[in-house]
């Protein structure tokens, strides 16, 4: 399998602040290349999905990425940017 | 034979079967916690470990292919004796067994979709993952885990909740914990879940190991429907154009045996993986 040719996709959490309540790009990629977790973990009590910044999103599967762009289309805040490696001629 | 078997199994009951041991179901059940003891952070448990020590691995894909190819070999060959949590497919009847001698039961929201796809299972009608073993009695120490609740069950609750998972299309895994103890039985799919996720498309063995069945198409009742083609989560099966029919490859087969509680025309059936000599060793 070729690892090499996989794209830099930076996610601007600024933007992207309630991941876990908007979930767009987590459900529309083909390649499931997202994760969320959460990042407000308190012992005993549920974490509010719509509470900015209680959860995160992060690239897990990048050289899973074909470069659809649905993500990008379908992100309502333009929070992902996804950069192939220039191709060598 | 198959080597969780030969670590775990014992040969006088179920052919060996390690997960019908029951004393993978009860071995860890009354490991008591002393009072001076503090429960374990979520996250801190082997399991957890285990999960971090694959996503090391899981890391070097990217910045070292070569060292990535070579720790991925060392990891399977480790096996059981690993630091690795162990996984194998179980096709439904086998599924149900084991439900049938695990107490107690409790249906809980899946973890890897949760992270996956954000999706969250709320109530018993979307719960996909089980918990096995009186571990579930503490379920409520970490909210975090078990988010959304859980949700205990008879054997005869259990059976059709299976039953119905299996007609969705999801395979069943089922999950040690602490060694050889069956602690979880997930319906798992791809590419949502992590296990069948790390195997088919990283070659990380250990969490998803393939069940003792493989599947095998009877080509006189096969009508070529293709209802199996769409079950398949491992890309086993293929519509073979020229002769009309479906055909299943064994190499990739994890005998989960959704094809064969699938199919309409019953053409497809489980054969064990063992009498086969070329998929004998091929776990």
């Amino acid at each position: 399998m070729n690892y090499s040719n996989y794209p830099d996709i930076q996610i601007d959490l600024s933007k992207c602040t309630i991941p876990f309540a908007c979930k767009k790009c987590l459900e529309i990629c083909p390649q499931a290349v997202f994760v969320t977790y959460g990042i407000k973990v308190e012992r005993g009590r549920e974490t509010d999905p719509n509470e900015p910044g209680s959860y995160g999103l992060a690239v897990a599967f990048q050289d899973k990425c074909t470069g659809c762009d649905d993500c990008i289309e379908v992100c309502p805040e333009d929070a992902i940017t996804i950069t192939f490696p220039e191709m060598e001629a | 034979m198959c080597w969780i078997c030969d670590l775990y199994g014992d040969p006088e009951i179920e052919d060996g079967r390690w997960f019908l041991n029951p004393e993978n179901h009860s071995r860890h059940m009354y490991k008591i916690k002393r009072p001076e003891q503090k429960a374990k952070a979520y996250g801190t448990d082997p399991e957890a470990e285990s999960g971090k020590l694959v996503a090391d691995i899981m890391a070097k894909r990217l910045e070292d292919p070569e060292e990535f190819k070579r720790e991925v070999e060392e990891a399977n060959a480790m096996k059981g004796d690993g630091p690795f949590q162990i996984g194998q497919v179980v096709p439904l009847q086998e599924a149900v067994k084991i439900a049938e001698l695990s107490y107690p039961v409790a249906s809980m929201h899946c973890i890897c979709r949760y992270h996956c796809r954000g999706h969250q299972e709320c109530n018993k009608d979307e719960y996909s993952c089980t918990g096995l073993g009186v571990g579930m009695l503490k379920w409520e120490r970490w909210p975090e885990r078990y988010k959304g609740g859980v949700h205990f069950m008879d054997p005869e609750e259990v059976k059709a909740w299976l039953t119905k998972w299996n007609k969705k299309g999801m395979v069943h895994t089922i999950m040690t914990f602490g060694g050889s103890f069956v602690g979880g039985l997930c319906n798992c799919d791809y590419p949502d879940c992590n296990i069948i996720r790390n195997r088919l498309d990283y070659g990380i063995e250990t969490g998803c190991v393939k069940s003792h069945y493989v599947a095998k198409v009877d080509y006189d009742e096969c009508n070529g429907c293709g209802v199996c083609v769409q079950r398949c989560q491992f890309g086993a099966i293929k519509f073979e154009v020229t002769q009309g029919k479906t055909n299943i490859d064994h190499m990739r087969c994890f005998g989960c045996g959704l094809c064969e509680t699938g199919c309409p025309s019953k053409a497809i059936e489980l054969k064990d993986r063992e009498s086969m000599p070329g998929l004998k060793e091929m776990w």
